[in-house]
């Protein structure tokens, strides 16, 4: 039977020595929940370390610095055209993802009115729904056949930029919005306006945030195939112009892994896979990095 | 002190028949008063009186809050704040305030004190004088003097609210406002800011919002009792804590209210 405390049989000393059923089942329970999360946890990251151990294992053997700068005896495969195309391809989609999304999360949070505010996030989380093929398609469409682009350099850049934008408007309008409300009151009620608000007071404040957003955008958009697959073509030497074809990290992979374990060039997509993950491990690591250094400066300010 | 420009002789500030609607409501109902020159006016009355929103209507930080209209007029100098050519920023860059929560930004005490000089471009020798005179006569100059560099976020919580105070004053100011500035505060740091205040009230006009009767009674020259949205008594502060005349002033000072 449970001890309720109306119960007038039960005085307060019996209510801190409950030994029923029910009180020993959800103190047992409890205990039992406490040790199942960690293992649970270790089920959910169990394929990522899965996945590092078996890339590292088939590609470490086989690194050497020359399939970095084609002295390999496949040049055709030198891993080196392939990362300065993915370099390329980066910088530039970041350069426009981060101009659009930044200045997209700054109206949203602090200018856009309320109805406009929720269509941009309504149509930011819808493009982060759409699956990177389509993305990839309405670069071809758009960028490649009807603005004449060709498979080219910036056709590929400029829709990877789209896949990534939602992403960082995404951050922006949450860091820009958990600046906290006293702070935003204090800074207009000084007679801040809202420009000088964002830039003096707000940005410093959203800064880390901002920069993880960058990051993990630039850690996903790296690794993303289906858009620049559709808009680009693989060269043989790293892009001479925007125009240019360009080969990048995830596309060797796909095209060397294809050709099946039998194939010389197998061994390839693992050289690649594993270098793609050092370059996300390696952004991930900045962000946290970059991050907890900027909140340092903002402690004392969450109270 | 008071940084005079425009020889005006009218008050300082008045309100005119101001009210507050929310979605029709009417939460403040046609108030109007003058704040005499060198007061302190409290604003006294059971939560939800509107005395927040009252203050807040005095530099139009209302706009701020969606769904609010005013009618009536704030006159500041003589002018409408409300006016049709008014721009709400230039307001509030002129008629600071204080809130409940100190709301020191993540930048260094000296820039803290500095804000309102650098968000209107006054040049850098400017800004060192009216910065030291302004946390002077916030009281918290020879406290901090030494590590003006320092991040105002390491100050403790009253330091940082004589730190908020010493940012409005740096624009030298002929109003503050203080929405209950010591309610996040112990009591030393509360006594601290009332010894602020009485010391500006001999120089500005300060307009006070407090929940804490034995506050307005330590600090203020008038209490004013708002009820509901109403300006229900307004008078010395002497008179209207011994002698109110309204029945909802002396239940509310003798703690019949919560």
């Amino acid at each position: 039977m449970a001890t309720s405390l109306s119960s007038r049989t039960r005085t307060e000393e019996t209510l801190l020595l409950d030994q029923s059923a029910r009180t020993r089942f959800r103190i047992g329970f409890d205990r039992w929940i406490g040790r199942l999360l960690p293992l649970l946890f270790l089920v959910a990251i169990l394929p990522i370390l899965d996945m590092i151990y078996y890339v590292s294992v088939k590609a470490v053997p086989t690194l050497t610095w020359t399939i970095l700068t084609g002295q390999s005896p496949y040049a055709d495969n030198q891993l080196g055209v392939p990362i300065i195309g993915s370099f390329e391809l980066m910088l530039i989609a970041t350069a426009i993802s981060v101009a659009l999304g930044l200045f997209g999360g700054v109206a949203t949070a602090e200018l856009l009115s309320p109805r406009a505010a929720s269509a941009m996030r309504l149509a930011a989380n819808m493009l982060v729904g759409i699956p990177s093929v389509i993305i990839g398609f309405f670069g071809l469409f758009l960028f490649v056949l009807y603005f004449g682009w060709g498979l080219s350099l910036i056709a590929g850049a400029v829709t990877l930029a789209i896949f990534m934008t939602p992403y960082i408007f995404r951050t922006a309008d949450l860091a820009f919005n958990s600046v906290p409300r006293h702070i935003r009151e204090a800074a207009l009620g000084s007679g801040a306006s809202p420009t000088q608000y964002i830039l003096r007071i707000a940005t410093p404040i959203a800064l880390p945030q901002i920069l993880t957003g960058i990051f993990l955008s630039m850690a996903i958009g790296v690794g993303e195939t289906a858009p620049i697959v559709l808009t680009t073509t693989a060269g043989r030497i790293p892009p001479t112009g925007l125009l240019s074809q360009v080969t990048w990290v995830p596309a060797l992979i796909w095209e060397n892994f294809s050709q099946g374990p039998g194939s010389s060039l197998f061994i390839y997509a693992f050289q690649a896979a594993f270098l793609l993950l050092i370059i996300v491990v390696g952004l991930n690591i900045v962000v946290r990095v970059v991050a907890a250094r900027y909140q340092k400066r903002l402690e004392g300010l969450y109270q | 002190m008071s940084g005079a420009t425009a020889p005006f002789t009218g008050p300082v500030l008045s309100v005119e028949h101001l009210s507050v609607l929310a979605k029709q409501r009417r939460i403040i109902d046609d108030i109007s008063l003058e704040f005499p020159p060198r007061s302190l006016t409290a604003f006294v009355g059971p939560s939800g009186c509107g005395k927040t929103t009252f203050i807040r209507t005095l530099n139009r930080m209302t706009e701020l809050t969606p769904g609010l209209e005013v009618e009536g007029s704030v006159l500041y100098l003589g002018q409408d704040i409300y006016g049709p050519k008014i721009n709400p920023v230039l307001v509030r860059r002129r008629i600071g305030m204080v809130f409940q929560r100190p709301t020191v930004f993540p930048m260094s005490i000296f820039e803290n004190a500095a804000f309102g000089l650098r968000i209107i471009h006054e040049p850098d020798d400017e800004v060192d004088k009216a910065v030291t005179e302004a946390l002077t006569r916030a009281g918290l100059w020879d406290e901090v003097k030494g590590d003006l560099d320092r991040s105002a976020l390491s100050l403790s919580g009253g330091q940082q609210q004589r730190l908020c105070i010493a940012r409005a004053l740096a624009v030298r100011p002929r109003v503050l406002l203080l929405d209950e500035p010591t309610s996040a505060l112990d009591p030393a740091a509360t006594q601290r800011v009332e010894e602020t205040m009485e010391r500006l009230s001999e120089e500005i006009v300060l307009v006070l919002v407090t929940h804490n009767v034995g506050q307005a009674a330590r600090v203020s020259d008038r209490v004013a009792f708002l009820h509901t949205g109403h300006l229900v008594e307004l008078g010395p502060t002497v008179e209207i804590l011994e002698r109110p005349k309204d029945p909802r002033t002396q239940q509310f000072i003798t703690g019949r209210f919560e």
